[in-house]
């Protein structure tokens, strides 16, 4: 069968330089034109529409090895040179294999659409046969082939076709219950022992039609994959779409601008151009004009010669002898003038050379995407490294076309041998200055340098143990924050940890080693009475922690106003830290003792006593005819509040997030009061001693419990 | 002893229910409301007793106080028992004088175990109050009977007070409303007293907040009160708070007493601080 195949093609493999000879009739008048290659590529197409539709419902292919065999024949027979295209495609659509090889010869020839309208089986390899068909140019028997195989793929009917061998009819009479695998098709028993199916390998029906299931399978899996590549691709070639888009968008800003930029300068060479015509003219003329004048001057001092000489000729002699001497002289003198005849300026302009080469140039190179601007590098943002990594931002033009960027690094900390500047000293932690509370530490430093430092760092680690504080590795550093400008720097912390901090100046000869360490523990609130808002008659201690206010004998006297410390109210105010949330801290007072504690803007009037007015709130005992009584003033008002026990520690609890300043008595749990106040800036704790006596508040307090309910 | 639910109502993710039930103590029946907070429904809650004032049932103060959002937010079941045995209601006891005034007799049972005739028999209200009534929550309602406390307004203010006050460690807080501090000394007091106790005034000492303070030997207590500054009940010297302070103070007993600017002895004043006292009362029964 094959070798026959082989054979038919074989002859025609001479043929193909004759294809140009047929007549053109043998196609449809739509293909009349078109020359053999596009019939064939048309052909091909039908044949492979075909090829799939019938593997959608493919049945028992085996044999694609066979089909491999039969795509290679007809690439010969194509002269195709894209082989390729062909082969692969036949071999993707999995056609079903009946082969082509067990048809008698003379269905080669033949032309049974009928039998593949039937059995779509078997019209795989029809259709090739077909195909093959065509390879018969010469006989016009396979001309008739190829016209019917094409009213076959335009769909005509089949029934006029008749069939030479239909197992499937002899199917309608008795079933067929074996498979001969040689032949593909399913016979009857008996069958074997016939001619044809002698030599044949033949298995249950069973096992074929399980096989059969089998290819239809594959193939069907085979096809969703192909749906989905398919669909892949449709959305593939969607964003391409928009792409396309994008880029047009991009190309037309591009070439706008450039065009824009071209004519600009065009525009501004005539400008220029004009103007110094425009100049030239102008000086000519000024030079003509100059020249125009001095002729008249000439002209006039001739006539005016001429005027007196022939007045001079009608004088009487003896004035007319005087005169003529003198004018004489005057003609030879006025004649010696050289009069300058010589116009001055030409008419005619100069050609102007155009210089349009740096249009030019901008003309070339609207073309090319220019390279795009050095982006701009952030300041880094304090807070921003490690101590094994830094965090780069940096920004772009957004008219640039950026593919990638580059970032590179090195490092200059490590001493250069050119470096002339040492590094600078270690900063000094003003330890007794260091505010907190359970989420943000604020620390401030003195430089530790008489030279001003480029910036400072300030690295924090953990402190898990008492011995942590001796470790130098940069590896168990929790956070470091770079580039601070100023001697003080605020830093978010976890609540309820121990911090150890460090600082170090930075300059262009390195950083200097670390500062001396101060710990830093997030319970509570830290702050210390700041002296500098202590009114003359307080001392407040060396922890300032303590206010303590001395008897005074001599009177007072008047205190000149200040905007820093209080001067009538014998107050002062610590120094809390400015970060909203809450904070809690307690004060212990004497029974006895008449006082102020509570909270005020950081502006409020020092010269007002504490609650009087509407920038300072506080609760207020005072203590006379063995009677407590309590105020919580604010604004001057107070609720009236009376307390049975007086509070030997006042707990204050200030929130930011509710608005509210609560009070209580801590050794008793007991709430005193709660002022409900609009912080629209920070407050600092404020403390008065209205009689001698002291108060010492205590920091770094977990708030209780009982306090959580407020 | 059986419970009759009268009424339930959901109210704040939580039940308001009004039940009845034969009381021993006060030989009738008797109804109460309480308060279920939405926790009640996984776990045993703490509980918090409510003791109305003169003329009230157990409606005034679950339907006019608002108090349900801040129970039901903190967890606390509230219970509110009425004001005196109701016994004309169902024809059990039929005292003799009972209806003839608004301060005495019914809606005035003044939270003591009465002592005189015709009263004895039913108006034992602070026995009913201090161990029946809670042996009966305890009983049929997920409540932790280790953690209640007490409070009122007015006559109830009193009520929680005294029983506070007899009776050290048994409630975690107290607090109330316009109390009446000194009844020995004030007419409603001494009617009362004088009805219901008969006429030796050292019986009345056991019932009066101030005298008890005064020997009171129990552990800590944290009072708060607040009260109308425009109440008339304390312009007609019905109160006399002052009187308790001085004594709270002198035994250091720790009160908070606000006198709160423009308010009266209604319902209004109690609705505008009943958030605060439940708190109050939250903060130790929930510690």
């Amino acid at each position: 069968m094959e070798e026959e195949s082989g054979e038919e093609l074989g002859l025609d493999r001479s043929t193909p330089k004759d294809f140009h000879f047929y007549h053109m009739d043998l196609y449809d008048s739509e293909d009349r034109l078109h020359l053999f290659p596009e019939e064939n590529t048309r052909m091909r197409k039908v044949v492979q529409a075909e090829m799939a539709n019938e593997s959608r419902g493919a049945g028992d292919g085996k044999a694609q090895r066979d089909l491999q065999e039969e795509v290679d024949e007809l690439v010969h027979l194509y002269g195709l040179e894209d082989d390729h295209e062909l082969g692969d495609e036949f071999v993707d659509e999995n056609i079903p294999r009946t082969g082509v090889s067990e048809y008698p010869p003379y269905m080669m020839k033949r032309r049974d659409p009928a039998r593949e309208q039937r059995d779509w089986r078997l019209s795989g390899e029809a259709a090739e046969a077909e195909d093959l068909g065509f390879g018969g140019w010469g006989s016009a028997g396979q001309c008739q082939d190829l016209r019917e195989a094409y009213r076959y793929t335009h769909g005509r009917a089949s029934e006029e076709y008749e069939c030479y061998v239909i197992p499937e009819e002899e199917d309608e009479e008795e079933a067929a219950d074996v498979f001969c695998v040689t032949c593909k098709t399913p016979i009857r028993a008996f069958q074997k022992v016939f001619d044809e199916h002698k030599e044949h390998e033949v298995i249950p029906l069973n096992e074929a039609l399980e096989s059969a299931k089998d290819e239809i399978h594959k193939n069907m899996y085979k096809l969703e994959k192909q749906i989905i590549e398919m669909e892949n691709f449709a959305n593939h070639l969607e964003e391409v779409f928009i792409t396309v888009e994008e880029n047009f968008g991009k190309q037309e800003q591009n070439f706008e601008s450039h065009y824009n930029e071209i004519l600009e300068t065009l525009a501004q060479k005539y400008e220029e151009k004009i103007q110094a015509l425009g100049e030239k003219k102008k000086e000519k003329l000024e030079a003509l004009y100059g020249q125009l004048v001095s002729c008249g001057e000439n002209l006039d001092t001739c006539k005016e010669l001429m005027e007196t000489i022939e007045e001079m000729c009608h004088e009487e002699k003896v004035d007319f002898i005087k005169d003529a001497v003198a004018m004489a002289d005057r003609l030879g003198k006025f004649l010696k003038t050289k009069t300058d005849v010589e116009i001055s300026a030409q008419p005619e302009f100069e050609d102007q050379t155009l210089d349009f080469s740096d249009v030019e140039q901008l003309m070339g190179s609207i073309n090319t995407i220019p390279a795009p601007s050095a982006p701009v590098i952030n300041p880094q943002v304090p807070n921003s490294a490690t101590g094994s990594s830094v965090r780069v931002c940096w920004s772009l033009y957004s008219d640039d076309t950026v593919e990638s960027y580059q970032l590179s690094y090195r490092p200059v900390q490590d001493s250069s041998p050119g470096t002339d500047q040492a590094a600078p000293s270690p900063p000094i932690i003003k330890t007794k200055e260091i505010r907190s509370c359970e989420e943000a530490v604020l620390i401030c430093w003195e430089s530790g340098n008489l030279n001003p430092v480029d910036s400072y760092t300030v690295e924090l680690t953990q402190a898990e143990s008492p011995e942590a504080s001796g470790v130098t590795d940069s590896a168990s550093l929790y956070r470091s924050v770079v580039g601070i400008p100023t001697c003080e720097s605020v830093v978010q912390l976890q609540p309820g940890r121990s911090y150890i901090i460090y600082v170090r100046a930075l300059n262009m000869g390195g950083p200097s080693v670390r500062s001396e360490p101060a710990t830093v523990h997030t319970i509570g609130s830290y702050f210390r009475l700041n002296k500098d808002t202590c009114h003359p008659w307080l001392t407040i201690s060396e922890d300032g922690l303590t206010a303590v206010r001395s008897e005074r004998r001599t009177p007072a006297r008047e205190l000149s106003p200040s905007d820093t410390h209080f001067t009538r109210c014998v107050a002062v105010m610590g120094n809390l830290i400015p970060v909203r949330g809450h904070h809690y801290w307690e004060v212990e007072v004497d029974e006895h003792l008449d006082y102020r504690v509570g909270v005020a803007f950081a502006d409020v009037r020092k010269q007002e006593d504490l609650g009087a007015n509407c920038l300072s709130w506080c609760m207020r005992h005072t203590f006379a005819s063995s009677r407590h009584k309590y105020e919580f003033l604010h604004n001057r008002t107070t609720p009236d509040i009376r307390i049975t026990v007086p509070p030997k520690k006042i707990g204050i609890l200030l929130d930011y997030e509710h608005s509210k300043l609560s009070f209580f008595n801590v050794d008793l749990s007991q709430h005193l009061y709660t002022f409900s106040c609009q912080l629209h800036e920070f407050v600092h704790p404020c403390f008065s001693l209205e009689k001698p006596g002291c108060l010492k508040v205590h920091n770094g307090i977990s708030m209780p419990k009982h306090v959580t309910f407020y | 002893m059986a419970l009759k639910q009268i009424s339930s109502n959901k109210c704040f993710g939580g039940l308001q229910k009004v039940f009845e039930h034969d009381s021993v103590e006060l030989n009738c029946k008797m109804k109460f409301a309480v308060y279920l907070p939405p926790k009640a429904e996984t776990g045993k809650c703490p509980a918090l007793y409510w003791l109305s004032g003169l003329t009230c049932t157990e409606q005034n103060f679950i339907s006019k106080s608002g108090y349900h959002q801040s129970a039901s937010e903190h967890g606390l079941v509230v219970i509110a028992p009425d004001t005196s045995p109701h016994c004309f209601l169902i024809g059990g006891c039929n005292i003799k004088g009972e209806d003839e005034s608004w301060d005495f007799g019914t809606g005035a049972g003044f939270y003591v175990d009465a002592t005189e005739d015709p009263w004895k028999t039913n108006y034992r209200m602070y026995s009913y109050v201090t161990e029946e009534l809670p042996q009966l929550i305890n009983a049929n309602f997920p409540v932790d009977p280790q953690r209640m406390s007490i409070f009122g307004h007015s006559m109830g203010g009193h009520g929680a007070l005294i029983c506070a006050l007899k009776n050290p460690g048994k409630y975690k807080s107290v607090s109330a409303f316009a109390p009446i501090c000194n009844p020995v000394l004030c007419p409603w007091g001494k009617k009362a007293f004088s009805g219901y106790l008969g006429t030796d005034q050292s019986k009345w000492k056991a019932y009066d907040a101030t005298h008890l303070v005064k020997s009171y030997p129990g552990s800590q207590l944290d009072i708060l009160i607040d009260q109308g500054k425009d109440d008339q009940f304390l312009l007609d010297g019905q109160l006399l708070p002052d009187n308790f302070i001085a004594a709270c103070t002198e035994k250091k007993i720790p009160v908070v007493f606000r006198l709160q600017e423009g308010y009266d002895h209604s319902y209004y004043f109690i609705a505008t601080f009943i958030t605060d006292h439940i708190r109050h009362h939250a903060k130790y029964l929930n510690a």
